[in-house]
């Protein structure tokens, strides 16, 4: 690892359980909108949750994309690396999760406000019709299980490598599995003839998405205009922020300290002389001594 | 609670496994209550008699008979729509402009025509009336063998 880039060794192993869970999870959810798409006849519902499952690929992609920029070292075109690429990945993260949700508000909102009454009738199969409906929910109930799985085992890697990337991808699992459960029972609705059950499941999964989308865009841009660290899964001030900005006038006494993020790594600034022996990172921050990528001192 | 969906759901399939799926807005139980089926055949379906035939063992199996309904060939859709009768017979391309106000049922007593925009028979249904959808859908695929 040099100043400004290359993954901190204390984090290696952990990036590249996310690399190969990212790439698990476009394996796995392109098997799902490849299944979707066998089945989805003209129902709007299974035509929804399909594009719903395309757009959730793109916190992965970045994901994926923001690591490998990551690891490249900076040069004189980009003295400071690529490390900010993460913050600029969690942007279009969150616009995806947001987007995700207002596309679901919109289908939904459309479909009750024309009563629309959806269709979902018979395929022919092996010489036997049945009701496509059947199908449409065995695809649901698969489509349901990687995000499930991924999204739960995303979130600690997230947390110990504070990718806010990751964890807005764990977020978006959790959308892809409430949708695809909100689907099956607005299928169930449409087979007991409630042809309004399923954009109302669908409406109220996707107010809750878009709470998350928000709480994400908040982070996003407080970390692109320099604001002090955010927790992971809030907009409130991140613990290992304040603690750094707490041992820092421990030791440098009550002088004005600003910290700002850039990608998963902090820069801090200290207004005081230079002291004689500059604190290591471990010292600062214990074992989240890789968080600090620089300490300056601004003298008076 | 973990999972909130989880036990309606459930509750739901097993309710409604048996009767899965009804129509939206009643049809087979008002046609199973009126003893009629309401049919209109569009304007230049000279060989509509194949699916006016499907239309009638679906009406004998609900204990009802077909009843044809005259309307003019531009009203017929809205009709349809409306719920003003509960089938429509006439030719369709699999394209058509109609196929998302309406369902389409496959081509009556043969195959799909390799050109997607040339016209033939079906019969199309109320959208949401998906028990009778269903059950038509199974004699139009029985006509086809």
């Amino acid at each position: 690892m040099s100043l400004h880039g290359g993954i901190p060794a204390a984090i290696e192993a952990d990036v590249r359980h996310g690399e190969r869970l990212e790439w698990w999870t476009l394996l796995w959810i392109g098997s799902v909108v490849v299944v979707m798409a066998l089945v989805m006849g003209a129902s709007q519902a299974m035509k929804s949750a399909v594009i719903e499952d395309m757009l959730s690929l793109i916190p992965a992609i970045v994901f994926l994309l923001s690591v490998h920029w990551e690891r490249k070292r900076a040069n004189p075109r980009f003295p400071f690396g690529y490390r900010r690429a993460n913050s600029l990945a969690f942007l279009v993260a969150a616009t995806a999760l947001l987007s995700v949700g207002g596309f679901l508000v919109y289908e939904s909102v459309t479909t009750l406000v024309r009563q629309e009454h959806p269709t979902v009738g018979g395929i022919t199969l092996f010489g036997h019709t049945i009701w496509l409906g059947w199908l449409m929910m065995a695809a649901l109930v698969y489509s349901v299980i990687p995000p499930l799985v991924l999204g739960r085992i995303k979130l600690p890697v997230a947390k110990r490598i504070n990718d806010k990337v990751l964890h807005t991808d764990a977020l978006m699992q959790k959308a892809d599995w409430q949708t695809g459960l909100a689907a099956i029972a607005g299928i169930t609705g449409i087979g007991l003839g409630w042809w309004w059950a399923d954009a109302s499941a669908a409406l109220f999964i996707a107010l809750s998405i878009i709470k998350d989308a928000v709480g994400a865009l908040e982070q996003a841009v407080a970390e692109l205009l320099d604001g002090t660290p955010r927790a992971l899964d809030s907009n409130e001030l991140a613990d290992d922020a304040q603690a750094l900005i707490a041992a820092l006038k421990a030791r440098f006494g009550d002088v004005e300290v600003r910290l700002r993020e850039t990608g998963r790594y902090i820069a801090a600034e200290v207004d005081c002389r230079p002291p004689a022996t500059i604190p290591t990172g471990a010292e600062l921050m214990g074992d989240k001594a890789w968080r600090l990528a620089s300490l300056s001192f601004r003298p008076e | 609670m973990r999972y909130p969906f989880a036990l309606p759901i459930l509750a739901l399939l097993l309710a409604g496994c048996d009767g899965l799926p009804r129509d939206a807005a009643g049809t087979t139980e008002r046609i199973e209550r009126t003893h009629a089926v309401r049919v209109t055949v569009l304007p230049g379906t000279p060989d509509a008699h194949p699916a006016l035939a499907l239309l009638d063992a679906f009406a004998r199996e609900h204990g009802a008979r077909l009843t044809l309904v005259p309307i003019h060939g531009e009203h017929a859709h809205k009709a349809l729509e409306d719920g003003e009768i509960d089938a429509l017979v006439g030719h369709f391309a699999k394209t058509s402009p109609w196929q998302a106000d309406i369902a389409l049922s496959k081509p009556v007593a043969r195959g799909e025509p390799d050109d997607k925009h040339h016209p033939v028979l079906r019969i199309a249904r109320r959208n949401g009336e998906n028990a009778l959808i269903l059950a038509t859908d199974r004699l139009v695929a029985g006509s086809a063998r």
